[in-house]
């Protein structure tokens, strides 16, 4: 068997899906499209009503809604292939096979990131769009807290998320005027007032789609299960939260889903158990109020200046 | 073939033909919709904070607020965090600890004594912190769980609560803050008030909402309270020479902003308890309303069945007609109570007054609270502290030969009545630092905006409402302010700015209305230039008397921009 499948790859893009679309994220994101005066702009009414119409419909219908609202290119899925996004990506693909999937690559993935990765590129043909972290925002933070600075304190740890993980994902979002993600009402008490459709106040104004808000775990792993959906690797090796390798383990039955990440933790914000926060905008509240400026001393390059940290914004 | 021989990829594309398999998304969402009929299970299995009530009732936490004094705050559950909410707590930000406290106060009416408790447990357990509400709570700001079991103790002392202050609960109930002392009222509401809130306060079948709910309740001619924006108003008016109330139903805001609409029937006021009861239960007992949180409030009932239709279903349930309701009433002109006024059945040269003051921008610390009490006791024995909508205050029983001496003292403390009235009709909401969920500066920004308005106009704007929220949520009213104002953000080259959408156009009262957000994410440091371009183009081309929301009413959506962003013509 040939290890290097070549020619199937080329089958999946070419053969009735899409042409890859190799051009720099930030080219696609920054064309003359993404002119502030000719973006899909809705304002909280719009959004509202739409919330409450909507509120009913399946996740299918919700995606749809996105693609013909904003467009393929100004809608996206940002994910951390959790399970949620292994439904979501497969139901976007049924609806339209351009749509785009965008990731980060926080540099301290484990290899089953990559896997996931791999396995939805090839499945579908997909581009997965992979962000990193600005190189000299990341030197800056190593090097003045060290390369494992997340085990020394909670703000340390909410500085590593914020230059590896928000920073990227805000550049990513500055390019979209929709994004969807895998969150769901039960996954923590707080979560329980998520609407499908949401204006994300904390990302300029954009919207979020959460097409999954009422659906169960179990709703999704049937899903997998019945479609036969790639699914993360690491939740069969015990785990209960997909992030970065350092700060996530495997749990034991029985015992605290919670204690999969950042478990080492004594006074964290709540909510940053198990499902990290980032994607509600909770968690750049609480960067907010418990690092203040000290975010934009671990950061370098032109991302601190593009976010709330920056002081003068304030 | 060896293991170790294999493609490491082998596994992704074993099923690679297989994508988009499981028939047509329609198929699969019509299969998915025929397996889930609407049932108590369904709802249970749909919505988290419906388990969580059922597993363990909030009200039953206090019960365990020892045990998590003594546990390490992570170890804490986040579930019954949530359940603090029925004892009016919120994390305030970050959620490491702290907490807001709402203490819930009946039509907003406070004792002097009740007034110093809240004001020493602030200054005990809140870092000094304290906000009067649009709900007519107060707020405290820090408070820790191991404060808990002392301060509950102390309030209910004072013959205080904060059960059902936030959660899934009938809500403080509000109304007109000069109920049984106002000449203009139609009757005095302080009884019924004092009976409804005393059923429901801590009750807890009504513990259990789909949602929080909130009433008010007043027979204020001015509807000072805004009826058009609960989930239930009972509005006081005489039909055949009794007294009794009108019901408008529906309204509220947040980010679906409803004016509530009239049932058409009048309720004599003895039996108001068991309509507005009534009301609740049909609502509650709806499974429609228990499936997911984003539909759950008593507008959108209202919204699905209409009126005429919940008057069916109300007199169904109650058993009988209600009387036709024959004229709906309307509020004569409008008022904030503020400054100097006699009391109802006394002499209006010699009698006893009462005194509303501004509290802009509605914060007040515990010491504060001391000194005010202190400075009834002195000046007015006997006299209440009552609370307004547009986060304000009013003391009232004050001997008329005392009034100068009360206003001086209260002026001391910082709340002078010499102040343009702007700072009494204008409201901001909690926001930073404490609120998680607002985007940017709220009442450093509220301050901001209405000094700068008495810097150009004085007296020009004296009764301008600026209200200003920092997100949709509008518990700062944004929706129905005379120019609202809502925090958001916006994408620059240089990244995100703080912003705000400009809000006109919405208004309470006769024409009352939700007002439009025509004037979208401008950058905060532009916000005063565009207030002063609003504010200029009402004054200088508005007809005699026009107000504000009237004038932008009549012109075309692109005009509002364009005098906005100052290139009208």
């Amino acid at each position: 068997m040939n290890t290097f499948n070549s020619n199937l790859h080329t089958q999946i893009a070419s053969g009735g899906t899409r042409m890859l679309d190799t051009r720099p994220l930030d080219a696609r994101s920054f064309d003359g499209r993404a002119l502030e005066s000719e973006r899909v702009v809705l304002d909280d009414l719009e959004v509202g009503e739409l919330a409450v119409q909507y509120d009913g419909s399946e996740p299918e219908e919700l995606l749809e809604w996105a693609f013909n609202r904003f467009g393929e290119e100004r809608f996206a899925l940002v994910s951390s292939f959790q399970a949620e996004a292994s439904v979501l990506i497969d139901m976007a693909y049924q609806i339209n096979p351009k749509v785009r999937v965008v990731t980060v690559d926080t540099g301290r993935m484990p290899q089953e990131q990559y896997e996931i990765i791999d396995a939805f590129r090839l499945r579908y043909g997909i581009n997965v769009e992979v962000l990193f972290p600005d190189a000299p925002g990341v030197e800056g933070m190593v090097r003045k807290h060290g390369v494992n600075l997340f085990y020394d304190s909670v703000p340390n740890r909410l500085l590593c998320c914020h230059v590896r993980k928000v920073l990227p994902l805000n550049r990513a979002l500055k390019g979209l005027d929709c994004w969807g993600t895998g969150l769901r009402r039960d996954q923590w008490a707080t979560r329980s007032n998520l609407k499908k459709i949401e204006m994300d106040h904390d990302h300029g104004g954009i919207i979020k789609l959460i097409p999954l808000a009422d659906w169960t775990n179990e709703d999704v792993w049937n899903y997998i299960k019945e479609y036969d959906v790639p699914a993360h690797p690491l939740y069969g090796k015990n785990f209960s939260s997909i992030s970065c390798q350092p700060c996530t383990r495997p749990i034991k039955v029985g015992e605290d889903p919670r204690s999969g990440r950042w478990w080492w933790e004594k006074n964290a914000p709540k909510e940053c158990g198990m499902h990290c926060s980032i994607e509600t905008g909770g968690f750049e509240h609480e960067v907010e109020a418990i690092l203040g400026h000290q975010a934009n001393h671990g950061t370098s390059g032109h991302e601190q200046n593009g976010h709330a940290l920056n002081g003068a914004s304030h | 073939m060896s293991d170790e021989s294999r493609s490491p990829r082998e596994g992704a594309l074993g099923s690679a033909e297989s994508a988009g398999a499981g028939g047509s998304t329609a198929e699969r969402i019509a299969r998915r919709r025929d397996s889930r009929p609407l049932t108590e299970e369904e709802v249970l299995r749909r919505n988290s904070v419906e388990r969580l009530k059922l597993e363990k009732h909030p009200y039953d936490v206090l019960n365990d607020i020892p045990a998590f004094i003594e546990m390490a705050y992570e170890a804490v559950p986040e579930e019954d965090i949530l359940r603090l909410q029925w004892y009016g707590l919120y994390h305030d930000k970050p959620k490491i600890g702290h907490f807001m406290l709402r203490v819930k106060i009946p039509n907003g009416i406070l004792t002097a004594a009740q007034l110093r408790t809240i004001g020493r447990i602030s200054q005990e357990h809140g870092q000094n912190s304290g906000e009067l509400t649009t709900r007519q709570d107060v707020q405290l700001h820090w408070v820790r769980l191991a404060s808990l079991p002392s301060l509950f103790a102390e309030l209910e002392a004072a013959g205080m609560t904060t059960a059902g202050g936030c959660g899934d609960n009938v809500r403080n109930i509000t109304g007109c803050p000069v109920a049984g002392i106002d000449p203009d009222e139609l009757f005095d509401v302080n009884p019924v008030i004092q009976e409804i809130a005393e059923y429901f306060y801590g009750n807890r079948e009504y513990g259990n909402l789909p949602r929080k709910h909130k009433y008010t309740i007043a027979a204020c001619p001015h509807h000072c309270n805004g009826p058009e924006i609960h989930d239930i108003a009972m509005i006081g008016v005489t039909q055949g020479g009794r007294e009794g109330f009108a019901f408008q139903i529906g309204g509220g805001l947040s980010s679906v902003p409803r004016i509530g609409k009239h049932l058409g029937v009048f309720v004599p006021k003895e039996q108001v308890l068991e309509v507005a009861r009534g009301l609740t239960d049909i609502w509650r007992k709806d499974l429609r309303y228990r499936l997911s949180r984003a539909k759950a409030r008593f507008k959108f009932m209202v919204d699905d069945d209409g009126a005429e239709l919940i008057r069916e279903r109300l007199e169904a349930h109650l058993g009988r007609k209600l009387e036709e309701l024959e004229v709906i009433p309307q509020p004569v002109g409008r008022t904030d109570h503020m400054g100097i006024h006699p009391q109802k059945g006394e002499d209006v040269d010699t009698g006893r007054k009462f005194i509303g003051f501004p509290c802009f921008p509605g914060l007040m610390s515990g010491e504060q609270m001391v000194q005010i009490a202190d400075a009834l006791d002195q000046h007015a024995p006997g006299g209440q502290f009552r609370i307004t909508r547009e986060q304000n205050f009013i003391l009232t029983h004050v001997p008329a030969a005392n009034v100068e001496a009360l206003v001086a003292a209260v002026a001391e403390i910082g709340y002078s009545l010499t102040v343009n009235p702007i700072r009494g009709t204008s409201i901001g909401c909690t926001g930073d630092p404490h609120c998680n969920f607002a985007v940017g500066p709220t009442k450093s920004k509220l301050v901001e905006i209405v000094t700068n308005l008495e810097h150009h106009y004085g007296d020009k704007v004296s009764d301008l409402r600026v209200y200003l929220d920092g997100c949709p949520h509008a518990c700062g009213q944004h929706w129905v302010g005379d120019l609202g104002f809502q925090g958001t953000t916006r994408n620059s080259e240089n990244g995100k700015i703080t912003s705000y959408d400009i809000i006109v156009r919405g208004k309470l009262g006769p024409d009352a209305q939700i007002g439009r957000p025509l004037l979208r994410r401008i950058a905060s440091n532009q916000v005063n230039e565009y207030v002063v371009r609003l504010v200029d183009a009402w004054l200088s081309e508005r007809v005699e008397g026009e107000g504000l929301p009237e004038f932008y009413r009549r012109q075309p959506d692109e005009r509002v921009v364009a005098i906005g962003a100052g290139s009208a013509a």
